[in-house]
């Protein structure tokens, strides 16, 4: 069975901001929701790198084992998704996630907070595939459909792999592989003594 | 770390009443209403905005529409998923050889032009300082009275039609044609303050001032060398086919005042003063000289005037590059080191080449950095110049510019004639269109407006304020139509204020109100018609590498918008030449039909061959992408086996020929049937005594096996192909040239006999006809160099340059270092696209960069005073003040700050948002950075100097 | 009078006592939302996923 992973090629991340935009238009994404982030480390100067950054779809999720009503599950895929009607909106799978990605919109019935949201590596969720409640609620499902999350369909550079685990890693061992010798890899020049 | 998860014993019972359960027993909202407030407020604007919304979602058809972005030059393919009418997705085009579907943000947010929140919505009219809603029928009827009494008080020139890059490639020519017609040649659009320079200066080395390889082709460089261009930001997709070079082992090379996201994935950066250019590449001309690495044959065999060249660059010493650069030797000789030992080497640049009083020269020593090392037509070289707009390269080619018509034709009278013939229009007639009167001199002899330069868009203002004894036309200009233009990209925003104020009539057509709506403080005489997007129409466009796409159309028109060319049938109409403009272009309505333009267009470019690329051959092309190899672009079978992807032009003669289109510029290694080519004999046979044809090089499969000057019927007579003519081309033909031929005879035979129809000549390193023959380095008008001014001076004033009086160096003359000491330059950023209304109206983006900013060194923000994140003043030399987010960053070096240009919306530290008409203003407003930038005009274009000025920095 | 007037008050306010049994009562560990339906198996989702990556991916 697939487990599904994200994998961002820093090497060729160029900040461009597709994924973040891409999963706003795919599931329109209300302004202050960030379901999606690009992460730049050492910006402006030699050696900046970006990153983008959503769930992760932990295997052993800490936001599920933490969360006090329990609306996460974990679908066949792999997928970490929640239940929106059981979510009391009371933060603690933030403070749980190491990656940040549990998302609140800023307007909300029990003041500040609000349901989580966050991402679904586009696979919905407990709602009946395709329905309004799914739409409204998760956002689009296309792995329902057969593809795979906007984000990683849409990166500029083809950076941000999504897909089965597996799959995802055979394809970056071969990037690897092929530019051999250009790595910018932390250790890398350590190793052969580039510039 | 392993979490466990919690058994215990819950704590909730089950006889006890929980927080739930006492809400829902007294009353208050259950969850599914008080979800509904959570519910994105998008959503629920939308649903009041459109009766069509998202709840559609499963029921009814969902379409598949082929468009292409809208947004940059690289044209990404884009899929629209269309149900009822709707656009409700938005998948990526997988099999689109530009792209392969990736997107950048811009693109991956197209499908939010579908929901239109703060498009301008109906026509609008400002009346005593209120905006009203008035119908197309009144906006049409009030301004083409206006105009028409304009032009019979001050003539037709005092009509300013500003077009756009946005245009798609049939209306871009219809509004030339537009502007012919009216009689002016008062038209320009975004090229002019973009790539003119490029155009230029490149074409007036080698024939043809476009991108000679492609984004694709740069899989097979050996080196990437980046000046003045950041595609990282401007070009995202483009890094996709980058990153394949560089990780088949290509070192990329970044020049750039600033440390750029490009400059990050670059293996070297270097910094350079801005406007600088031309020394730097001289100083790397002078490593290469020195060692040898030049390629001799090649130099031999195409190229002139290299000698000139030698002797300049023998003056740009490492020390002396030092001096005026910042470069050391180290890092020239590295770079030059570079590009010499891998060959084939592509060179890149963008405006930080092109925005500059010296924007031509810097153009042309980036070609003859190429020409020396040999890299032009050849695969994996060439100079890829990464255009701007989505469709600045059609809007060029067609001549939406006030010193050509379309095809680049020029304006003299025999180009004129050319044109007529082609709209089947007496001369005559058009000729009487014009003012009838001269104001210049053109080789002694009195010129008149008509074959005469027109005012550029980078100049309007001047053309408003200046004192109309000084203008080289009747009188002043009194109306203005911005179409599809934003004002926010040109400089000296205070003047642009006065002279917005000071004119007659002032029209907006665009998808959003733009600046132009509420920079001034005119309180009548400004209109605002709604346009629509290209989406909401369709029609091919071309892409940056010369490729024509087709688009088709996703959604009809939203709200009240019409697109240009309807609304150009509507102004042509009022203002009494619409049977003459669509003459032979069908008109259903009110919409003229777009194949028709394209048909009429493909009937008279043969200058660069936009002959060949006719609907049928496009949408074919569009429906068989998968077809093409994505590196060569080669179709490999399938319906279009054996063409290029867009049919890159020139795709020479009719569409009978099915010529393939030309994917690289200047390759020999090709007969030109084959898509190969020559450098054009545009410039003669020979001067002052040297042969300027080509030596020895030729075509594959030329039967001429050396030089040869540009075809001519008596020239076909001379070879004795003549004969090869059908009777028809006889007659089209007779005393013709191959680009006055509308049969295209011409070209036919002379490709059949293997040879180019431009000639086959040199490449020039030594332009005689500019300023500077020998491209030299001169300062900025505005620079804090004050010891180099002496030895770099720049230009004389100038009397009347493009109608204009132009200044150069009475304002070199005067040193502003003192009080403006930090050099001011300005670019882009990849979530906004030129002026920026557009994107900063679209929430997913406007949400990524929601601050205008400028970007200050830690060093200089100390020296001023200033933190990050703090608001500050930057005051530039001519008066303007803007107040921005201070942004302190190693990434700009000591000296030099940073602004990116998309903003607009404030003036002067003031919020504009009360001046937008209801509902339109975008999410994200800010100062435009083009408040404080200032005067500077390019010495044969009159492109802006935009990258680099002087300016100070103080806390607020 | 006076009891019957208690009684009712008594009853009245044993309303508030109502329970909802539409109310999901948390048991740590459960996941008691909906359920999430799939059309197809994850056997065959994973194919056309693993199909879909090799269109997605330009190295190939």
């Amino acid at each position: 069975m697939a487990k599904m992973k994200f994998l961002c090629d820093e090497e060729r991340c160029i900040e461009c901001n597709a994924c973040v935009t891409a999963c706003k238009n795919e599931h329109e994404v209300p302004w202050g929701v960030n379901r999606r982030r690009v992460v730049t480390l050492d910006d402006g100067q030699p050696g900046e790198k970006s990153i983008s950054v959503a769930c992760m779809h932990c295997t052993d999720a800490p936001c599920q084992a933490v969360c006090p009503v329990d609306c996460f599950y974990t679908t066949d895929d792999g997928v970490v998704l929640h239940d929106k009607d059981i979510c009391i909106g009371c933060g603690y799978c933030f403070y749980a996630c190491p990656f940040g990605a549990p998302q609140y919109p800023q307007e909300g019935a029990f003041g500040s907070r609000g349901k989580m949201d966050k991402c679904t590596f586009c696979a919905g969720g407990p709602e009946e595939d395709h329905s309004h409640e799914e739409l409204e609620k998760y956002g689009r499902n296309r792995l329902a459909e057969g593809k795979l999350p906007l984000c990683a369909e849409m990166c500029s550079t083809k950076s941000l792999l999504a897909g089965d685990g597996d799959v995802v890693s055979e394809l970056f061992r071969n990037r690897v592989v092929r530019r051999q010798g250009r790595q910018e890899a932390w250790g890398w020049d350590t190793a052969y003594n580039v510039k | 770390m392993k979490l466990t998860k919690r058994n215990s014993a819950s704590n909730t019972t089950k006889s006890g009443v929980d927080r739930r359960a006492f809400i829902k027993g007294s009353g208050i909202a259950a969850s599914g209403a008080a979800f509904m407030t959570l519910l994105p407020s998008a959503m629920i604007q939308k649903a009041q905005a459109s009766e069509k919304s998202r709840h559609n979602y499963d029921e009814g058809d969902i379409k598949k529409v082929r468009s292409v972005c809208s947004h940059c030059s690289v044209g990404c393919g884009v899929v629209a998923e269309v149900q009822n009418g709707v656009w409700i997705g938005q998948e990526p085009s997988f099999e689109h050889p530009f792209n392969l579907g990736s997107h950048c943000a811009k693109g991956a947010s197209l499908r939010e032009h579908g929901h239109g929140d703060k498009r301008l919505k109906y026509p609008m009219k400002k009346v005593a300082g209120k905006w009203q809603r008035v119908s197309w029928q009144q906006a049409i009827e009030e301004i083409g009275d206006k105009m028409l009494s304009i032009r019979e008080q001050s003539g037709p020139d005092s009509v300013y039609w500003l077009g756009s890059a946005k245009h798609n490639n049939e209306q871009a020519y219809l509004f030339r044609k537009f502007a012919a017609l009216w009689g002016t040649n008062n038209v320009d659009h975004q090229a002019r303050i973009c790539h003119s320079t490029t155009v230029a200066g490149v074409a007036n080395t080698w024939g043809y001032g476009a991108m000679t390889n492609s984004y694709n082709d740069i899989h097979n460089a050996k080196a990437v060398f980046i000046i003045g261009a950041n595609p990282a930001e401007a070009h995202p997709v483009s890094l996709q086919h980058i990153f394949r070079a560089k990780e088949k082992g290509a070192p990329i090379i970044v020049v750039d005042p600033r440390f750029t996201r490009t400059a990050a994935h670059a293996d070297q950066h270097i910094s350079i003063r801005p406007g600088s250019d031309v020394a730097f590449v001289w100083g790397m001309l002078w490593h290469i000289f020195k060692n040898g690495w030049e390629d001799q044959e090649f130099i031999d065999q195409r190229v002139f005037g290299l000698d000139d060249i030698r002797k300049e660059v023998a003056k740009w010493t490492p020390d002396e590059v030092e001096h005026v650069t910042g470069a050391n030797e180290a890092e020239v000789l590295k770079a030059a080191q570079t590009m010499a030992e891998h060959r084939p080497g592509t060179f890149i640049w963008c405006m930080g080449g092109t925005q500059h009083t010296t924007g031509n020269n810097n153009t042309r020593a980036y070609c003859i950095f190429q020409l020396v090392l040999g890299n032009m037509g050849v695969s994996g070289g060439g100079t890829n110049i990464f255009r701007g707009h989505d469709n600045v390269q059609g809007a060029t080619d067609l001549g939406v510019l006030s010193h050509t018509l379309p095809g680049y034709y020029g304006l003299s009278a025999g180009a004129w004639k050319h044109w007529s013939s082609v709209w089947d229009l007496d001369y005559e007639w058009v000729k009487n269109r014009f003012d009838q009167s001269s104001y210049e001199e053109s080789g002694g002899k009195a010129a008149s407006p008509m074959n005469t330069k027109g005012i550029p868009v980078s100049r309007w203002i001047d053309g408003v304020l200046e004192d109309k004894d000084n203008i080289a036309q009747n009188d002043n200009v009194r109306a203005m139509v911005l179409w599809g233009h934003a004002p926010n990209s040109q400089t000296r925003g205070p003047e642009m204020k006065s002279a917005m104020e000071k004119l007659d009539l002032m029209v907006v057509v665009d998808p959003y109100p733009s600046i132009s709506a509420v920079l001034s403080d005119r309180q009548d005489g400004l209109y605002l018609l709604p346009a629509s997007t290209q989406f909401e129409t369709y029609g091919s466009l071309s892409s940056s590498n010369r490729s024509m796409q087709w688009r088709d159309k996703i959604i009809e028109p939203l709200f009240e918008s019409k697109p240009d060319h309807v609304i150009m049938h509507k102004f042509a109409t009022k203002l009494g030449f619409a049977d003459q403009l669509f003459k032979h272009i069908k008109v259903n309505g009110e919409e003229p039909l777009i194949e028709d333009i394209t048909r009429e267009f493909n009937k008279g470019m043969w200058t660069i061959g936009y002959t060949g690329q006719t609907p049928e051959r496009m949408k074919l092309q569009a429906a068989n992408l998968h077809t093409f190899n994505k590196t060569t672009l080669l179709a490999e079978g399938g319906p279009c086996d054996g063409e290029y992807y867009g049919l890159p032009w020139p795709c020479w003669g009719t569409a009978d020929m099915k010529h393939p289109g030309t994917p690289l510029l200047y390759d020999t290694s090709k007969s030109v049937a084959e898509g190969g080519l020559t450098f054009r004999a545009r410039f003669g046979v020979e001067h002052n005594g040297e042969n300027l044809l080509a030596e020895g090089s030729f075509s594959a499969g030329s039967e001429i096996e050396d030089g040869y000057p540009e075809f001519t019927a008596d020239m076909l007579k001379k070879l004795g192909w003549w004969n090869d003519l059908t009777a028809q081309e006889k007659t089209a033909a007779e005393g013709k040239n191959w680009k006055t031929d509308l049969s295209g005879g011409i070209q036919r035979v002379a490709i059949k006999h293997g040879c180019a129809p431009f000639g086959n000549a040199k490449a020039r390193a030594v332009v005689w006809q500019f300023p500077d023959p020998v491209p030299i380095h001169r300062e900025a008008l505005y620079t804090n160099r004050r010891d180099l001014v002496e030895k770099y001076p720049t230009y004389e004033d100038r009397r009347s340059f493009y109608r204009l009086p132009t200044r150069y160096g009475s304002i070199q003359a005067q040193d502003f270092s003192k009080d403006y000491p930090l050099i001011m330059t300005s670019g882009r950023l990849v979530e906004y696209e030129g002026g920026g209304e557009e994107t900063r109206s679209n929430p997913w983006l406007a949400e990524l960069q929601q601050d205008m900013f400028v970007e200050i060194n830690p060093a200089d923000a100390n020296d001023a005073g200033v933190k990050h994140g703090e608001q500050v003043w930057v005051d530039g030399p001519e008066g303007g003040e803007i107040k921005v987010m201070a942004f302190v960053t190693p990434r700009v070096e000591r000296g030099v700050v940073f602004m990116p240009f998309h903003f607009g919306g404030h003036y002067q530290g003031k919020d504009l948002l009360d001046k937008y008409p209801e509902g339109t203003a975008p999410y994200v407003r800010g100062e435009s950075c083009n408040t404080v930038f200032t005067y500077g005009y390019d010495s044969v274009t009159q492109m802006q100097e935009t990258k680099v000025s002087l300016c100070r920095i103080r806390a607020v | 009078m006076m009891k019957v007037l208690l009684l009712i008050t008594m009853m009245f306010s044993l309303t508030a006592c109502y329970e909802d049994t539409d109310v999901t009562l948390h048991q740590a560990g459960e996941y008691k939302g909906k359920l999430d339906s799939h059309s197809q198996t994850a056997e065959q989702r994973e194919a056309i996923l693993a199909k879909r990556f090799g269109q997605v991916q330009t190295d190939r």
